[in-house]
């Protein structure tokens, strides 16, 4: 088992907890999907496993293991070696995440660097290697730019480049392909699914859009209001939903040929 | 039944609009290229495309934001793309607009009620002794509890906050509401009640919508008319209950982009 959890509860401050009681497991190279509406707290329960809760956030109860290793008990220094490495994560936009002011290529150097001992020109090599795989033409051109001179797509295809630089065996993605139009979106979630299919990575998705859900996930997990009510199979909740929220759910997303309001 | 006996009348016109922007390196980008639509009265003209495709900069000029470089926008008799600033502001009462984001589209620091009621005080419609009955009377309409004429949008969830930017909108008895990805923001199920909640509006006061969006399913279940643009032209126009049948290759590309649940 790649990333056991159980009983979990996440607290911000001293308020009642606002994820209650999560159980999931994950084995090496599946997909999990956690859906939701906004606030059901999907991005929480994804953010704990990197121990990255935002403000006053903490794991109140339960326990998150890692390849056997309890993520609550790791020093500073253990996350250090282990997030981006190990574990890497794929913002909504992976824009925000960039530094306005620095090349692609100065950030994407000094990231490669930081967890090996390459020289730059094999940084760079690296780089535009990763970048080539993830489909972006003129990869050296894209190291000497900055992110607002890329578009949406483009910035996205970077900020998964960098996630999976050094094979990670979880890869995190919070709502990856939201920000995108829909042919942009349909490459990017072809060209995530084949990264990580080829290199085994195993993933967690945050998404709101069920059809990517249901082209990605091996699993899934359905989210309300802090707790879990579904999780399984995805196949198997997607055909036969057993709560309301999840029958809601569905019954929400646009099909076309679907049922005209007018 | 009187609506369906005007669904055929034009309530503007748009007439080969061209809109160029002159890039800092001296080329010139064309934006929107000799763009012709009729909008139907009463009913929903949805514009589809990917970003960049110059949906928004056609909104921007049927707003009056910027000026065309030729053709002309025919409402009422009028070519609303060269009114007089008074003359403007007169004519923008009868064309509300929805946003992406109300989040940002909101002055943080007025409560729900100035914010409905601003159109009609700012054109002296009402008195200020009149706006927490019109605020709660507009929010009856949108599905909201009266309660919440005193919140702030901060403490409102995204779909509570795009119902007032609807009663908002709807505040001067619009004929045309123009929604720019109203709901691209918006979980599944609350997108859902927010096109429900459109749709019912349009049934009881014969709105005409202008809607902008890139989700060809959703825009496949409630839009009379969808335009379908890229690269600054459009490509094809066709009926809304016809769009799964277009043979357009550009139009197939976006229908086989969407990712279907099951």
């Amino acid at each position: 088992m790649l990333l056991e959890i159980n009983d979990l509860d996440i607290t911000y401050g001293d308020n009642t907890p606002t994820v209650e009681n999560v159980k999931l497991s994950l084995n090496e190279g599946e997909i999990l999907t956690i859906v939701g509406e906004s606030g059901s707290g999907k991005t929480t329960v994804i953010r704990s496993i990197l121990g990255l809760l935002s403000g006053d956030g903490h794991v109140s109860k339960g326990t998150l293991n890692f390849k056997g290793r309890d993520l609550k008990a790791l020093s500073l220094k253990e996350w250090r070696e282990l997030r981006g490495k190990d574990i890497s994560m794929i913002f909504q936009d992976s824009g925000n995440m960039l530094n306005p002011v620095q090349t692609i290529g100065h950030q994407f150097r000094e990231y490669i660097q930081l967890h090996s001992d390459m020289s730059d020109s094999e940084a760079d090599a690296k780089a535009v290697e990763i970048l080539k795989r993830m489909h972006l033409p003129n990869a050296e051109n894209i190291l000497s730019s900055y992110a607002f001179e890329l578009s949406g797509g483009m910035r996205q295809r970077v900020g998964i480049a960098m996630a999976i630089t050094f094979h990670p065996q979880l890869l995190l993605a919070d709502e990856p392909t939201s920000a995108l139009d829909v042919t942009t979106q349909a490459q990017i979630v072809k060209e995530l699914m084949q990264v990580v299919k080829e290199s085994g990575t195993a993933m967690i998705m945050v998404t709101h859009n069920l059809g990517v859900a249901s082209y990605m996930s091996d699993k899934l997990m359905v989210m309300a209001g802090g707790r879990v009510l579904e999780y399984g199979n995805a196949k198997d909740i997607l055909t036969n939903p057993q709560s309301n929220y999840t029958k809601t759910l569905l019954a929400s997303v646009p099909t076309i040929g679907g049922k005209r309001y007018v | 039944m009187s609506e369906q006996n005007n669904t055929n009348d034009c309530l503007m016109s748009i007439e080969h609009i061209t809109k160029e922007f002159k890039l800092s390196d001296g080329n010139i980008l064309r934006a929107c290229n000799d763009i012709c639509i009729d909008i139907p009265k009463g009913r929903t003209t949805a514009i589809v495309g990917e970003s960049g495709c110059g949906k928004s900069t056609l909104v921007k000029t049927i707003m009056g934001i910027h000026e065309p470089t030729s053709g002309r926008v025919m409402f009422h008799g009028k070519d609303i793309t060269k009114l007089s600033n008074k003359e403007k502001r007169q004519n923008y009462r009868h064309i509300q607009m929805v946003f992406q984001d109300p989040a940002t589209a909101f002055n943080p620091k007025m409560k729900v009620k100035d914010l409905i009621c601003e159109p009609l005080r700012s054109f002296g419609i009402i008195s200020k002794g009149e706006v927490e009955e019109r605020a709660k009377e507009l929010l009856r309409q949108v599905d909201l509890p009266v309660e919440f004429v005193n919140r702030y949008p901060h403490s409102m969830s995204g779909g509570q906050r795009q119902r007032v930017a609807i009663a908002r909108a709807l505040a001067l008895e619009p004929e045309v509401i123009v929604c720019d990805e109203a709901t691209s923001a918006l979980d599944v199920s609350v997108q859902d009640s927010i096109i429900k909640l459109l749709v019912k509006l349009q049934q009881e006061k014969g709105i005409t919508y202008i809607f902008i969006c890139h989700d060809l399913a959703l825009v496949s279940l409630f839009s009379h008319k969808v335009v379908v643009m890229q690269k600054g032209s459009v490509m094809e126009q066709l009926d809304g209950d016809k769009l799964a049948e277009s043979t357009h290759p550009y139009t197939r590309d976006l229908l086989n982009a969407v990712f279907s649940v099951h």
